[in-house]
């Protein structure tokens, strides 16, 4: 219908991978990501020891865990959107279910995180710094529950007879993007000394 | 038309539901509910000791609070389409589902407000126990509406095959009746119609999850019938073209 | 039926007789249209300069301060204004909820709630909170305990309530990523994704006082207001396009 409105993204543009209001989205999403970055520097140059004893309490064993599980996770996702370009529909479906599982282990090992931080309790000082871990993994989390929801979508697509590839690549790069901001998080949180 | 957009604001019932009953595992104050005969002192004592409790729950209640609602206007969507004479059960509905969630989460701001400064005056605390455990527990009278409403439009319902089958008029009646003891929580602060007895609180709170738990249920048929039928609809026009 | 005003059922070529021409079919949505921006503004003035209430006053005030606070003589004033002119965010729902339902491929359950769940939050994100503040306002000779106890239940309310919109924004992405019409580009989807996140962003103004997470601070209040503001202009960008596209013969009542 010549009436249908709104700005129809124009996903097709280029070589871009994905449609164009999924970028519109990662992007902004490190927009943001980035206002908070930029206050947890601040704030932690105001009080680098209180944030220091913080960060000695979280277990970077665990961290370089959870970013190993989380790249692997993108690289069978990335083969998944390979494989259903070239049609290769039960492979793709089959790393896509890798991928997902990968993700499902990060959120169990973060939970598991969580809960001995909180059963542990916080000496007094730390505060500030975990106030900022809980929101950043968090908000992470949700990212990456978002983004499990989104491999299941591209999951049952696959199962279609004639799959969109637009529609795999774009929960694909949503997927990349959910392991770009973990990195961030990673290095600020439990690396910069 | 399809159906996605209902199956997913009922699936929204499991996943909030299952948040609602851990915020309440974690709740200090549930296990047994909080007197209302406790003094000022005493009660006071106790939000200063439950701090991370309380605000782990109520925290949670904040962003959940109003989560069914979704839910109730698929049942909403689903009473329009009963044989019924007009829509006006079925607005009656939505605008009292509205107004039940407008004073829960008006207690789960009062609870929050009690532990927002733990050290207050025990008189202030008390005014805030007070006014969220009655804004919770006597406002019966928005979920009886809609259980009334719901059970009118089933008895009216017109249709040769009803949306809803009948026996679940005569369960929203009898919840609506098993619900009504909340109210008197304003009158009396011991025995079983205080807010924390045995008819205004826990029958009161086992009705309403059992309730939303068997409307789940019949509000899945309910949808499933209209894709159905809606398919049927379709495969008809498909034959006469 | 009265037949000078409809003439839906006049056979063709019958002689369309005494029908007003409907000049502006739109009308009514526009004026629900143009009462988000009225509303808007007017609310920021009486936030900003009258009641104080944006930018917040801090968390940490002495009792004094939250004293004179609650007496200085704007507040109350502000809230009379608001008091007159809160119901006008409703024609805001009013307006969307009609561009909703003209999505396809869904039932009336989305737009519904996003009613129901507006009519909800108006009580507890601002009239409350509001009237709560008034009600400092009205007895200087409440003590000052009081007074702290009306200020944190004013600003935790206003700022710390979430569900209420997070419920709001989660049923309006889902209505724009599900609609086949795209009455409403996938793009606003994802900004109303990410008003959603900011609300959830403000869940430690109830933990904290001080710092970026505090009902004043730069990642809980400010960042979360001004992707607010950010989604409040687009959404009427695309409210004013949705509304300027949509087919006259669409309309109930177009008159002819």
């Amino acid at each position: 219908m010549a009436a249908d409105s709104g700005v129809v993204p124009t996903g097709r543009a280029g070589r871009v991978p994905g449609e164009g209001s999924m970028w519109f989205f990662v992007l902004g999403d490190f927009w943001i990501f980035s206002c908070y970055f930029a206050c947890y520097v601040h704030d932690r140059a105001q009080s680098p020891e209180s944030y220091l004893a913080g960060q000695q309490l979280l277990s970077q064993g665990t961290g370089v865990l959870n970013t190993i599980i989380l790249l692997t996770s993108s690289l069978f996702v990335a083969l998944g959107v390979q494989a259903a370009r070239a049609s290769d529909i039960d492979v793709a479906r089959r790393f896509v279910t890798l991928g997902g599982a990968c993700g499902i282990l990060f959120m169990l090992i973060k939970a598991w995180e969580w809960s001995t931080k909180i059963i542990a309790g916080f000496p007094a000082g730390t505060e500030d710094f975990f106030l900022y871990y809980f929101m950043f993994t968090g908000l992470h989390v949700l990212h990456v529950c978002l983004g499990l929801l989104i491999l299941v979508l591209v999951w049952r697509e696959l199962r279609k007879d004639r799959p969109r590839p637009m529609f795999v690549e774009t929960g694909g790069t949503y997927w990349h993007m959910v392991d770009a901001l973990w990195i961030a998080i990673f290095a600020l949180l439990y690396l910069v000394r | 038309m399809n159906t996605r957009d209902q199956s997913i604001c009922l699936w929204l019932v499991p996943f909030f539901g299952v948040l609602f009953l851990l915020g309440l595992a974690i709740f200090p104050g549930l296990f047994p509910p909080l007197s209302p005969t406790m003094g000022a002192e005493e009660v006071a004592a106790f939000y200063r000791e439950n701090v991370a409790g309380i605000r782990t729950t109520m925290i949670l209640f904040n962003v959940i609070g109003i989560g069914f609602i979704p839910f109730f206007m698929v049942i909403v969507v689903q009473m329009m389409r009963m044989g019924n004479p007009s829509r006006a059960f079925a607005y009656s509905y939505l605008s009292a589902a509205a107004s039940g969630g407008t004073l829960f989460a008006l207690a789960d701001l009062a609870w929050l407000n009690a532990v927002a400064r733990p050290d207050r005056d025990p008189q202030l605390t008390l005014l805030l126990n007070d006014l969220a455990w009655l804004s919770l527990v006597t406002p019966v009278g928005f979920i009886i509406t809609q259980n009334l409403c719901l059970a009118l439009g089933i008895y009216m319902d017109a249709r040769p095959r009803p949306v809803f089958p009948r026996w679940v008029a005569h369960f929203n009646i009898v919840t609506a009746l098993l619900m009504v003891p909340g109210a008197f929580a304003i009158v009396y602060t011991t025995g079983p119609l205080a807010w924390d007895g045995s008819l205004s609180f826990g029958l009161r709170m086992g009705t309403f999850a059992l309730y939303i738990a068997v409307m789940f249920f019949v509000t899945r048929s309910a949808i499933r019938q209209q894709a159905e039928e809606e398919r049927g609809v379709g495969l008809g026009l498909q034959a006469i073209a | 039926m009265n037949e000078s005003v409809l003439n839906l059922g006049a056979a063709p070529g019958e002689r369309v007789a005494a029908v007003p021409v409907v000049r502006n079919p739109k009308l009514d949505q526009w004026i629900c249209y143009w009462s988000i921006p009225f509303f808007y503004v007017l609310f920021g003035l009486i936030f900003v300069l009258l009641a104080r209430i944006m930018p917040p006053q801090s968390p940490t005030s002495s009792a004094a301060d939250i004293v004179a606070y609650m007496q200085s003589p704007t507040l109350r004033w502000g809230i009379a204004l608001l008091a007159l002119t809160l119901g006008l965010a409703s024609m805001a729902s009013g307006i969307i909820v009609v561009q909703m339902q003209r999505m396809k491929g869904l039932s009336a359950a989305l737009p519904y709630s996003y009613l129901a769940a507006l009519a909800v939050a108006g009580v507890p994100g601002c009239l409350f909170p509001c009237f709560v503040f008034a009600l400092g306002g009205l007895r200087p000779e409440y003590s000052p305990e009081i007074q702290v106890m009306l200020y944190d239940l004013g600003f935790l309310s206003f700022v710390g309530s979430l569900g209420v919109f997070t419920i709001q924004y989660l049923v309006f992405a889902i209505a724009i990523f599900l609609d086949e019409r795209q009455i409403f580009p996938k793009w606003l989807g994802y900004l109303t994704i990410w008003a959603l996140v900011t609300e959830i962003v403000a869940v430690p103004v109830w933990v904290t006082r001080t710092g970026p997470f505090a009902w004043d601070g730069l990642l809980s209040f400010w960042l979360g207001t001004a992707i607010f503001v950010g989604w409040e202009f687009l959404m009427c960008v695309c409210l004013y396009r949705a509304i300027k596209n949509q087919p006259i013969e669409e309309l109930e009542h177009h008159g002819g």
